[in-house]
């Protein structure tokens, strides 16, 4: 990098770390999530808006070529590797298993029913989502089955405590249903990512789907063991917290690294790793929410600004694709986990309430799209109508709980 | 058989005691914990063998109970065959036993706590209070320091009656009702979401109505002999309170029976008992709450 690249590298970032911020905290103000305020920014200094308004500004600041873009490309792989591993320290099986048979059933029919409709849809309907693309009909349907069926967990977290459900029986429900259905959802987005050779290794597919349920396997039963032998005594021994993080760090990395190496994306290992982690009993709630803040707050903004910077939000706006998107995942959601919970045993009004706690899909949604986009998967308009779906879904989850739920 | 007569029946008071023994090197001090209880709750005692009946084993056990002074006709022997947990999961029910007591160790290498021992089996199936003793004495002592466990499941209720029951047979006891504070996917939400005020008073949100309850139910049963305290412990379920307890040197931790069976899963991606059978931190009561079963 050169003088003048370093300058403007480090006052774009400065800019998209600041202003995120400023309108993250409006929409905080507003009671909308604050990842939209993120976005905003993304837009309005992207291609969108500064792109149009001042395009010799944005081609300094934000370039799609050179080393400028290098470096934010790594700052983006390193934030959504770590926001995967975040993500997967709440993903706790004990609290799945815990709650048994309806987290279960919640679980698993909140994914089959919109999986099932994403991919029919798409595999009979591509001409809906303007797609002609026959070499990728597969991955693409696949892609929207899993798409349909994610939820986002800090989302639906937020929703529970802000409707004083966080503590219920129904909101331990949504919680480990949620848990249950992202694990399941990244480890069928990373073997879709996977085929379509993101790994860029000539790895037998097969073989490559051993070594993840093979890593997966390992790192959840003997690795979480030797994770729970290391942390005391780097609790003990190493300075706090800068030991332990360095350790949950340095392997989450690592971890990225192996799956990628195999041929399925980093995102995979951080999770898995995260999984680890987030289980282990050793695992300070301090050290837990130093994480948590140094990645949301610094990696995530970054990550989510930088989608505004590669996309045009208005030129890709498709209204066809958007309430498409938003109905099939909305229907395919709100039905599939309000059956799984009525299978579990909870009233109806109960269920259709888990149903929409579960549609909210929040960041997850986002970062799943990002990287179906970056792997070119799927087109701009699809990303921008997952985007919007996301952000609807999420603000629509509380009222209609509320509205549904009897404690 | 009819088991009719176990329905809905209060987990205390103690009406009949057994214990099961193997004539093992701990067979003469399992005897003196079950003689020393028997006294202590004034109750029936059943002893249960699962093994066949021979003069040997009778022999060595009448001069067991010569040795430490239990009457020949103070107990119901029982000889059993077949599989031991089922045949002792049976014969408590046969009884109506209220109280099983079990000497374990404090911890079971790997094999043995994936497999099950004999005495964590029945802490898992067993329909009746389960007491398991870390190590038993000859000349057993009265409990000092017990931990209840203390969390918001109907069984809450049933579980800190039968421990002040069981605190109210000791001599003087610290009794300490424990609420672990576990709040999955909050450290999440609350990361970027919330000024320090506002995450300040969604903890104190989340937190500020079991402290008070349990300072009433401290307030409402501490006594001349029961001095009861509350403390709010961070951590994973079953992991936290058996810390807990070992910080404190506990003589006795006091839980709830599990919600539901549990398998070979649960002891992988360990749960809530799982943690505290996987290290007892000490002498550990299970409270079946037979109405809630």
């Amino acid at each position: 990098m050169k003088h003048n690249d370093i300058i403007f590298f480090l006052t774009a970032i400065s800019l998209m770390l600041l202003l995120s911020r400023v309108f993250s905290e409006a929409c905080r103000k507003i009671k909308f999530p604050m990842v939209m305020g993120e976005l905003i920014v993304g837009i309005l200094l992207g291609p969108t808006i500064l792109g149009k308004i001042a395009p010799a500004v944005s081609y300094h600041l934000f370039p799609l070529q050179g080393p400028i873009s290098v470096a934010m490309q790594g700052i983006s792989t390193i934030s959504v590797v770590m926001l995967l591993f975040v993500a997967g320290m709440e993903v706790q099986l004990p609290m799945v298993l815990k709650q048994g048979k309806v987290a279960i059933t919640t679980g698993l029919m909140g994914m089959i029913i919109p999986f099932a409709l994403g991919f029919g849809i798409t595999w009979y309907f591509p001409e809906l989502f303007h797609y002609n693309d026959e070499k990728h009909h597969l991955l693409l349907a696949l892609f929207m089955g899993t798409a349909m069926s994610i939820s986002a967990l800090p989302v639906i977290a937020r929703i529970l405590m802000d409707l004083n459900l966080f503590k219920t029986n129904i909101g331990m429900i949504i919680i480990a249903s949620a848990m249950f259905n992202d694990l399941i959802g990244w480890l069928i987005f990373s073997v879709i990512l996977g085929l379509m050779g993101q790994g860029g290794h000539s790895i037998n597919i097969g073989y490559t789907i051993s070594l993840v349920i093979g890593f997966g396997l390992f790192m959840l039963t003997i690795g979480k063991k030797i994770i729970d032998r290391m942390l005391p005594w780097m609790q003990n021994k190493l300075s706090w917290p800068g030991g332990v993080l360095a350790f949950c760090l340095g392997t989450c990395f690592m971890a990225g690294a192996f799956t990628e190496f195999i041929g399925v994306h980093a995102i995979l290992g951080a999770f898995i790793m995260g999984i680890a982690f987030g289980d282990s009993v050793h695992l300070k709630e301090q050290a837990r929410e130093i994480i948590h803040q140094f990645v949301t707050n610094i990696f995530a903004p970054l990550f989510f600004v930088s989608i505004g910077l590669k996309v045009n939000f208005i030129d890709h706006f498709s209204l066809n694709i958007v309430l498409v998107i938003f109905v099939v995942a909305c229907v395919g959601k709100v039905i599939g986990a309000g059956l799984g919970a009525r299978m579990g045993g909870l009233s109806r009004n109960n269920a259709i309430a888990v149903g929409f706690g579960l549609n909210a899909r929040g960041a997850m949604e986002i970062i799943l799209g990002t990287l179906a986009l970056n792997a070119g998967l799927i087109s701009q308009e699809i990303f921008v109508a997952l985007v919007i779906m996301a952000m609807l879904t999420s603000l629509l989850s509380a009222p209609f709980m509320k509205k549904f739920v009897e404690v | 058989m009819s088991f009719s007569h176990l329905k809905n029946r209060s987990p205390y008071p103690f009406e009949t005691i057994a214990t099961a023994i193997a004539f093992s090197p701990r067979c003469k001090q399992m005897l003196s914990e079950a003689k020393f209880f028997k006294t202590m709750f004034n109750c029936k005692l059943v002893l249960i063998h699962i093994g066949e009946k021979t003069i040997e084993k009778e022999t060595q056990l009448a001069e067991y109970c010569t040795a430490i002074g239990l009457p020949h006709n103070s107990f119901t022997m029982l000889w059993k065959t077949g599989d031991v947990v089922e045949q002792i999961m049976a014969t408590c029910k046969d009884q109506a036993v209220d109280l099983l007591l079990m000497g374990a160790m404090k911890k079971e290498n790997m094999m043995q706590f994936y497999i099950g021992s004999i005495a964590r089996k029945l802490c898992r199936k067993a329909k009746c209070s389960v007491l398991l003793i870390t190590a038993p004495e000859e000349t057993p002592v009265f409990f000092k320091k017990i931990v209840v466990n203390h969390d918001d499941t109907p069984k809450t209720k049933h579980t800190l009656d039968t421990a002040i029951y069981f605190a109210q047979h000791q001599l003087k006891t610290d009794l300490y009702l424990v609420n672990e504070v576990h709040h999955p996917a909050l450290a999440l939400s609350m990361a970027d979401g919330n000024t320090v005020p506002e995450a300040k008073q969604i903890k104190q949100e989340l937190l500020g109505e079991d402290i008070a309850e349990l300072k009433e139910l401290c307030d409402k049963h501490s006594c001349e002999t029961i001095r009861m305290a509350s403390r709010t412990v961070n951590g994973k379920p079953g992991f936290a309170i058996a810390n807990f307890a070992r910080v404190k040197k506990a003589d006795l931790l006091v839980l709830n029976s599990p919600d539901k069976k549990l398998g070979l899963l649960d002891r992988i991606f360990t749960h809530d008992i799982e943690h505290v059978l996987a290290d007892l931190p000490c002498n550990l009561l299970i409270v079946h709450s037979r109405t809630h079963n």
